[in-house]
């Protein structure tokens, strides 16, 4: 086969741990075509970045291939020494990595850093020089010349980005690895990234390998996918045939649990019941089994068959061999996987006229350096305003979304409502009661009605107590005399569908999931009638997230409560939110109900956000270099005029003069742009 | 307030899993053997001790080493080795003291400048990083100019230069739980500022000062040995090792025995404690250890 | 930058007034009189007289704080009570002695102990690792007056190897040179074990931070990604524990030399206590605190010149 660059065939590998050995890969196979995007795609705890690793030969000293082979342009990586790896690791196959942050070493410039790259080559200093310059420029940073001798804390999130990809292209690789290279991005960000890579790959004709959880990505830039699941392979194919076509049931689940690609909203989402299976136990039949349910007997015996069907290979029962099904796979579009039961949750209470929560022109600042510094450096005004003018309201058992890409003072916003940090000026209502800037004392009884659920699911959760003390701490806050706590702690994880053993376990000891529940539980243990939640898939895989919003949804529908949701996750927005308020380096550009805004987007920040998610189905590609430019401007360099206009496609001399008004389209709809894209017709 | 006990199996399969790779340490367990050796040396010293350590023997003197006298004589017959294990009280004690006060001390001072108001930080931390490194003889010898040699000089000098080391941990470990998430969740619960400090933070905190407090005790031993040595500590006819490392040095050409023998307690303290604070570490907190 | 250096300075000098203020309340706070104190019991009535007037005893506690301070300032600390001279002319007779054994015995313990801590992170569990894991602990384990003290009993007075007492004789250069051996041995032994550790923990941590292994995945060598860019950063927390260090160096310094008797600062000092000689001992622990916050300001600017992180948050 002349036209397979890499040829992965029978890898297997081992981590030795304190614990035994954990059988990270077992039998993973995929040819890599020359010129083509291949996609891995996969949960957390697939496999797919150690197969990365594996390629590299830059796997952890615990690991130990046990059998396989890795065939590079005819020769098996495998079998090279250290010397002949490092020949071939950063001029023939090169890597961009997931967290510009952390990938590039703060002490060095970068042209200290590129040079160092082209090591190798017989070049002046000069010469490598204006290789890299020409490469930033390639890559989009502007005035390289001078960039090149900056360090990476001096650029920003995207430049770095940017970075990355140009140091991984220097040498003109013939392959490319990209593990998880938009995950640490903004939206925004995300797709000029996309935009860039699709770029690259054809000016350079490189083979690029993107490993991602993310579906989205794999949709829009890939020719070609693999489909891991607990250390295999369970499906590879072309990108149309895996996303119109899947023959694998995991495959399917996954497919049918995303948000994105589920029409209707406001119903459950589907979801993929049970964990991934322990692969430090004997593992014998499908990898799958115990979370199919389409799961046969001779499923968890027998090692499935290999089936080559279409553009690639499924490895399942039911379509080979005795337990195979005429009538699998179905048509796309008919949910066959992902469990939706118990059936649709009742419909939502009417969300009665009074809101419960009612902010009104609420600014938070921050300063930005001390008082004596500022006078030192002559800055007059030492402060940063992370919310400025917001107004939002939340109804009784209404769902509001504020979405916004880092920096926009998303969070900041969710935190001063609830009294964590000072307000600067304006209102926050609760129950018709202003509540704002109140001493704590005056507030802790606020805090049984109002809770919140925090982004970091383990990391929310004190570490030296138990799931039990946590989810009863409120009780005790709150002062629950007489009432029975352990009783009270079972009641709870009932609630959140938490096992009632996991009451005794530590947070560390909890998967995102389950310490997600904890959060839920924490917060609804006073029976509280608004939650605010600040990123609540965070971290959380695919089939999982859906468990949680549907929890989330059964309890909204039960009690009634009011949500506030603080995310940047657009699918997962237009599925839960009754109304959504997107924000903007602190200002609210467009609020209305969800949609109508995703259906025709007033704001251009609205519609590049809307328009730049990736859409899990390679049939609805974003045409190329229709992504925004720019990055979030830095709070302290706040542009004259709409914060939006230096990045904004639409934007005319008068954007950049005045701040635009808030114009409302309906009751419920408002935006503030002096040239919305909505059809004129629509506007009164 | 307090929950109603709970029986956790999670943690206690933690605790012997814990304990069982403490123990199959052989650092850990060498170390624990040292520092049961030197406390208990130190506490039945008098009953263990074969000859009163203050009791001249004149015909005795400057004998070396035997199986009368395990590690000789000093130039007035007392026996070397009954006066070492009586200096080993006088170590105990200062470890025992110094140690534990500074431990409470250091705790408060570091959570206070871990949660308090930025200015008072940044006093407190320059206040930390001045005694902490200012070279201790230099303090010691000041402060013995001022008031004379005694053992309260040793146990402030003890005290007031390893408070800094443990607030500047309590500090480090207050403030980075400061910003934390969980403690930001328990305000929004409502969690007054007591209750976070007592319940969420001290239990982060206060595990690196328990094992900082091993490997301090070896530090005090020597400070009161070298105060000791230099006649600025405590004071003959009081046997302690740094006073038997003084006579010793005084003979070092006619009975070189008694630096060796007066310096081989501290040293086996000293290993003791190390090693016993380092398997705590490697044992209590991974992120640190030498398996990294 | 220009504020930090500012900054910096201005807390360094806020500690060495605050020394000054100890050291002046020092002589005011034993009982007595301070003149007969800085004087000594010898002193005639007439020199008492002069004293009390050149250091305006007889004036409110802070004119004569201030007094002392400017004095000091203008390098004025006394004079020594029994010879009379100048107390920075007695410093500057001894104080090169005691540069000589600091820089030394932190020269070799830096020469060693680094290197030994690479290694050891290179290659964790290997032999090196395990020797170097071994004696570091073995001899932070020893104090430093106990390593003076016995190498003095082992080398010199056993195996008559290296002369045991004094600095050598002036102009010797090589005389000198094995007098320095010893104590310098001696106060920088239990560093080569501390630094190699620390370099060690912080070598391993550097190593596995996500830059160096984009590093390795651009098939860079082993010897660069070491040398060029862990040990880069890794030497920076290193750089400060050595500029804190030296507060402990000094103590070990001050044994050293009573034990090898150097005629050092240190030496002086204890000296000066024991004979009660007020203003040497003012005039050396000024010397030795000033001596030890330059190092300590000096560690925070090669980290500030080292780290562009440092740099542009300043």
């Amino acid at each position: 086969m002349d036209d397979t660059i890499l040829d992965v065939s029978g890898l297997s590998l081992d981590f030795r741990t304190g614990r035994g050995r954990i059988r990270a890969l077992r039998d993973v196979s995929f040819p890599v075509r020359r010129g083509r995007i291949l996609g891995i795609v996969g949960e957390s705890g697939s496999g797919k970045s150690t197969v990365l690793w594996s390629i590299l030969g830059l796997l952890a000293r615990n690991a130990e291939v046990t059998s396989g082979r890795i065939a590079f342009q005819g020769r098996d990586l495998l079998g090279l020494d250290d010397e002949a790896l490092r020949a071939i690791r950063g001029e023939k196959i090169s890597v961009v990595f997931q967290d510009p942050m952390t990938s590039q070493i703060p002490v060095l410039p970068y042209a200290r850093q590129f040079s160092d790259i082209l090591y190798r080559r017989s070049m002046s200093r000069a010469e490598k020089r204006d290789a890299a310059v020409e490469l930033l420029r390639r890559v989009g940073i502007p005035d390289p010349e001078d960039r090149i001798d900056a360090y990476p804390h001096q650029f920003s999130g995207g430049m770095r980005q940017r970075a990355a990809i140009a140091m991984s292209m220097l040498t003109g690789p013939n392959l490319l690895l990209a593990d998880e290279p938009t995950t640490a991005l903004d939206v925004t960000m995300e797709a000029q990234m996309i935009d860039l890579m699709r770029d690259l790959r054809a000016a350079f004709d490189t083979t690029i390998v993107v490993v991602s959880h993310n579906l989205g990505l794999i949709a829009e830039m890939c020719d070609d996918v693999v489909v891991m699941y607990a250390g295999e392979v369970v499906e590879t194919g072309e990108v149309r045939d895996i996303f119109h076509n899947a023959r694998h049931p995991y495959t399917r689940a996954l497919l049918e649990c995303d948000p994105a690609r589920v029409e209707r909203t406001g119903g459950r989402l589907p979801v993929i019941p049970g964990d991934i299976p322990d692969l430090s136990a004997s593992l014998t039949g499908c990898i799958f089994a115990a979370r199919c349910p389409r799961a046969m007997p001779i499923c968890r015996t027998e090692t499935p068959p290999d089936v080559a069907r279409g553009t690639g290979h499924a490895r399942c029962h039911l379509l080979e061999g005795p337990g195979a099904d005429p009538d699998w796979p179905p048509p796309a579009g008919v949910v066959a996987v992902g469990r939706t039961d118990p059936p649709p949750a009742a419909v939502r209470p009417k969300r009665s006229g009074e809101p419960l929560l009612e902010v009104r022109g609420l600014n938070v600042r921050f300063g930005t350096m001390g008082p004596i510094r500022a006078r030192i450096r002559g800055v007059r005004d030492p402060f940063v305003d992370a919310v400025l003018d917001v107004d939002l309201s939340v109804a009784p058992g209404e769902t509001l979304a504020l979405v916004g890409e880092s920096g926009s003072g998303k969070s900041t916003l969710g935190r001063a409502i609830l009294n964590l940090l000072p307000v600067n000026r304006g209102s926050v209502s609760f129950d018709g009661q202003s509540v704002e800037n109140r001493p704590e004392r005056r507030f802790k009884p606020l805090r049984r009605d109002m809770a919140m659920m925090f982004q970091d699911p383990v990391g929310s959760l004190s570490p030296r107590k138990s799931v039990r003390a946590l989810i009863t701490e409120p009780l005790v806050i709150h002062g629950a005399g007489g009432r029975d706590l352990n009783a009270e702690a079972e009641r709870l994880a009932d609630m959140v569908r938490l096992p009632r053993n996991f009451l005794s376990r530590y947070p560390h000891e909890l998967s995102g999931g389950q310490a997600r529940r904890v959060g839920v539980a924490r917060a609804l243990s006073l029976n509280p009638r608004l939650i605010i939640a600040d990123e609540p898939t965070a971290g959380l895989d695919v089939s999982v997230q859906g468990e949680i919003l549907n929890l989330m949804a059964d309890l909204q529908a039960e009690h009634g409560l009011g949500y506030l949701i603080i995310t940047h996750n657009l699918p997962v927005v237009r599925h839960i939110a009754d109304r959504i308020a997107i924000m903007y380096l602190g200002r609210m550009v467009e609020e209305g109900p969800a949609a109508e805004v995703f259906a025709a987007p007033a704001h251009p920040y609205t519609h590049a956000l809307v328009s730049g998610v990736p859409y899990p189905d390679p049939d609805r590609r974003r045409p190329p270099s229709s992504a925004i430019s720019g990055e979030v401007p830095s709070l302290l360099r706040r542009p004259p005029g709409c914060d939006f206009a230096p990045r904004c496609p639409f934007a005319r001399p008068a954007c950049r003069e005045a701040k635009p008004p808030t114009v409302h389209l309906s009751p419920e709809r408002r935006h503030a742009c002096l040239f919305p894209l909505v059809p004129p017709e629509r506007q009164n | 307030m307090p929950l109603s006990p709970v029986a956790d199996a999670g943690a206690r399969r933690d605790r012997r899993d814990r304990l069982r790779r403490f123990l199959s340490d052989w650092q850990a367990v060498v170390g624990l053997a040292l520092v049961i050796l030197f406390v208990a040396s130190a506490v039945f010293a008098p009953w263990i001790a074969p000859y009163d350590p203050n009791a001249m023997d004149i015909p005795a003197r400057m004998s070396g080493p035997s199986w009368a006298h395990l590690a000789g004589t000093d130039q007035l017959g007392r026996d070397t080795f009954s006066r070492i294990l009586h200096g080993g009280r006088v170590a105990l004690l200062i470890a025992a003291i110094g140690v534990s006060v500074s431990l409470v001390v250091g705790l408060i001072l570091g959570m206070i400048a871990g949660f308090g108001p930025r200015w008072l930080d940044s006093l407190l931390l320059l206040v930390f990083d001045g005694v902490r490194s200012f070279p201790s003889i230099i303090l010691a010898l000041a402060t013995v100019a001022l008031t004379g040699p005694s053992l309260t000089v040793v146990l402030a000098i003890v005290i007031i230069t390893s408070i800094p080391g443990y607030a500047r941990v309590a500090r480090t470990a207050t403030l980075a739980l400061r910003h934390a998430e969980f403690i930001l969740a328990e305000r929004s619960l409502g969690a007054g500022t007591t209750r976070i400090l007592l319940h969420h933070m001290m239990p982060n905190v206060i595990g690196p000062l328990l094992i900082l407090a091993a490997m301090d005790v070896p530090v005090v031993v020597s400070i009161e040995a070298g105060l000791s040595f230099l006649g600025i500590g405590v004071l003959p006819p009081r046997s302690s090792w740094g006073t038997i490392l003084n006579e010793g040095y005084l003979l070092i050409r006619d009975a070189p025995w008694m630096v060796v023998a007066g310096g081989i307690p501290l040293i086996l303290t000293t290993l003791g404690f190390t090693f016993l604070g380092e398997a705590l570490r490697d044992t209590f907190d991974p992120r640190m250890g030498r398996e990294r | 930058m220009a504020f930090y250096f500012v900054k910096r300075l201005g807390l360094s000098a806020l500690v060495v007034g605050t020394v000054l203020l100890v050291l002046f309340s020092l002589l005011h706070m034993i009982p007595g009189n301070p003149a007969i104190l800085a004087l000594g019991t010898r002193a005639t009535p007439e020199a008492i007289a002069e004293y009390t007037a050149r250091m305006r005893l007889d004036e409110p506690v802070w004119v004569q704080f201030v007094h002392f301070v400017s004095q000091a300032l203008r390098g004025d600390l006394g004079a020594d009570v029994f010879s009379n001279r100048p107390v920075t002319a007695v410093i500057g007779d001894r104080i090169g002695f005691s540069l000589a054994l600091i820089l030394t015995g932190m020269g070799w313990a830096v020469l060693l102990g680094v290197p030994l801590g690479c290694l050891a992170a290179v290659r964790p569990r290997s032999w090196v690792d395990r020797v170097t894991g071994i004696l570091s602990v073995g001899t932070i384990a020893v104090p430093s007056f106990l390593v003076a003290i016995w190498s003095l009993l082992l080398f010199s007075l056993q195996l008559h190897w290296l002369p045991a007492i004094g600095a050598g004789e002036p102009g010797d250069l090589s005389d000198q040179l094995s007098h320095l051996i010893l104590p310098a041995f001696a106060i920088g032994l239990g560093w080569v074990g501390y630094l190699a550790r620390m370099v060690r923990a912080s070598m391993l941590e550097v190593l596995g931070e996500p830059y160096i292994r984009s590093a390795r995945a651009f098939g860079l060598p082993p010897r660069r990604i070491v040398g060029g860019y862990a040990l880069r950063v890794a030497i920076l927390p290193t750089i400060t524990l050595i500029g804190m260090g030296f507060g402990g160096l000094i103590s070990s310094a001050v044994f050293a030399e009573i034990i090898f008797a150097r005629p050092g600062v240190g030496k002086m000092i204890f000296d000066a206590v024991s004979d009660r000689n007020f203003p040497l001992v003012q005039g050396g622990v000024l010397v030795a605190t000033a001596f030890y916050i330059l190092v300590v300001l000096v560690s925070d600017l090669v980290i500030a010149w080292l780290d562009p992180r440092v740099r542009s948050s300043l």
